[in-house]
């Protein structure tokens, strides 16, 4: 689905990434973790054209999508919903989601899909016509995830979607990702909070000063160390 | 003191004021919603588009909706030229707010001296015929000038409503505004957009420009005067407004007029620099403007 070879990125000139080589099969669920600065948010934003990128290649299906900018790449059925709940606050509910499928000009296929969205998150269905700004930050982070589907992705990326959410939305949030999962949409999403979103992956990576440190399934769990570090158990 | 009786004129008169300065404003005020930078230079835009209606109108003798219409277009080809030469190289280095607005306040300056050099310092006064015709009703006097840019403004600002809440530029101008890294994600591409935006602005500076002209005479540094009242206009109304800016013109140009109710003529510019002092001490986010609240 999307494979990454030698990608050096970062910021004008302070360079974040050193050298990561990842492979990514379609359908799965993976998970980044690692501490603050080792470059989580940067790999995500280097999939999506956001930060510079010196060296590397980025495929996605074999085509080489590292020069393509940021605004073509939904169309090559990728998503990205960025850290923070990011929201347009003056916009309305309905006007957010129908932003997602901003490059679709048919009517009724974003009514379409808007109706599935609403499905997977029905608690927005009463705030439609509510200011983005007024909603809570569960609800900000589910119009941030639903206009990311609204464009019909096959590859979704997550930047830490639990960021300041409750114990109790973060697991419903979790929860709500593997069932866009189950339909055949292949995520990555990064996380501070390891314990929930390691529950649901297929693949972990653990990233430390730009480099991946360790990959492999759900058994890298019952690693000392990353229990330790990442997951808060001695 | 003056009489009573002069007052329904006054606001009127400040009612023409407004109308103008709302113009400038709105322009400037839609470049630095979506944009995001003080876009002096919509200025230079009102300057360049007064006089070049002059020199079509009144030295090569066309006909004066053609003239007007060569006027807007060369508001749009100045604009075009500003962008393309200045600020979007600029924001390709990611210049900051600050290098954009001297390059902008440069350009306005630029233009003045470009205008004094072409046509001369002196005061060049527009021959329209239709400038004449006077309405007068009791103690009130409008000229059809100033109906005209009244209804204009009316006009304009309408469809500018109309395109920023009903339309697919509108929404992803709006989109821009709030939020450009998520409006890149979606799909849109923040180069065209700004360029519209710049196209809306210099149309509606376009437009401006030649009812300036034909209500206050042309002299090189009239764009400088007028941005600056449409600044002081849009800060007061709320400056990441549109609407506001429009209001704030309607205000700004209502108060100098009443002031002259009690205050000699020459007072005007202290009035609405007053205004926009004790609008920065205590009211900075303008009658329209949000005080921006934390996010988490």
């Amino acid at each position: 689905m999307l494979s990454i070879k030698n990608l050096q990125s970062g910021y004008d000139k302070m360079q974040i990434l050193f050298g990561i080589n990842l492979n990514i099969k379609p359908n799965d669920i993976v998970v980044i973790i690692g501490p603050n600065g080792a470059g989580k948010s940067t790999l995500l934003k280097s999939i999506f054209n956001l930060v510079n990128i010196y060296k590397g290649k980025i495929m996605l299906r074999n085509k080489n999508i590292t020069k393509i900018p940021t605004h073509e790449l939904i169309q090559l059925g990728v998503s990205f919903v960025p850290q923070g709940r990011q929201v347009f606050n003056s916009l309305t509910v309905r006007e957010n989601l129908e932003m997602g499928a901003f490059l679709t000009s048919d009517k009724k296929m974003i009514e379409e899909r808007m109706k599935e969205v609403l499905e997977h998150f029905p608690d927005l269905r009463k705030k439609l016509d509510d200011y983005a700004f007024n909603l809570s930050g569960g609800q900000q982070q589910m119009v941030a995830i639903g206009r990311a589907l609204m464009q019909d992705p096959q590859l979704l990326l997550l930047d830490e979607p639990s960021l300041g959410l409750s114990p109790k939305i973060m697991k419903g949030l979790f929860k709500k990702i593997q069932e866009i999962n189950d339909e055949g949409v292949t995520i990555i999403i990064v996380e501070q909070n390891a314990k929930q979103a390691t529950k649901i992956a297929d693949k972990i990576i653990v990233l430390e000063d730009g480099k991946i440190a360790l990959t492999g399934g759900k058994k890298l769990l019952k690693d000392k160390r990353i229990q330790q570090i990442y997951l808060g158990g001695r | 003191m003056v009489s009573f009786e002069i007052l329904p004129q006054l606001i009127i008169n400040g009612l023409i004021a407004g109308s103008i300065y709302a113009l400038a404003a709105s322009g400037f005020s839609l470049v630095y919603y979506v944009i995001k930078f003080l876009h002096f230079a919509q200025g230079a835009i009102l300057t360049v588009s007064a006089y070049i209606f002059f020199l079509f109108l009144n030295i090569l003798g066309v006909h004066y909706i053609l003239s007007a219409v060569l006027a807007i277009i060369s508001a749009l080809l100045t604009v075009w030229l500003m962008n393309w030469l200045v600020y979007r190289p600029l924001r390709k280095r990611s210049a900051t707010g600050i290098v954009l607005l001297i390059a902008s306040v440069a350009l306005l300056m630029l233009s003045a001296s470009l205008m004094q050099a072409l046509f001369g310092s002196s005061t060049k006064v527009l021959n329209l015929s239709k400038s004449n015709i006077t309405y007068t009703f009791g103690f009130l006097t409008i000229t059809f000038i100033q109906i005209s840019i009244i209804i204009t403004a009316i006009v304009l600002f309408l469809l500018l409503w109309f395109i920023l809440k009903k339309t697919r530029l509108g929404k992803s101008m709006r989109a821009l505004a709030d939020n450009k890294e998520v409006s890149q994600i979606v799909g849109i591409n923040p180069e065209k957009i700004y360029f519209y935006t710049f196209l809306i602005a210099a149309f509606l500076g376009g437009v401006a420009g030649i009812l300036i002209g034909l209500e206050q005479n042309l002299y090189p540094r009239m764009g400088i005067i007028i941005i600056i009242k449409g600044f002081i206009s849009a800060v007061v109304g709320g400056i990441t407004s549109v609407p506001g800016a429009i209001v704030g013109g309607l205000f700004i140009g209502l108060v100098e007029n009443l002031g002259i109710w009690f205050l000699p003529s020459g007072y005007k510019d202290v009035i609405s620099f007053t205004i926009l002092l004790l609008f920065l001490l205590f009211r900075p986010q303008g009658i329209f403007g949000v005080k921006k609240r934390d996010d988490t």
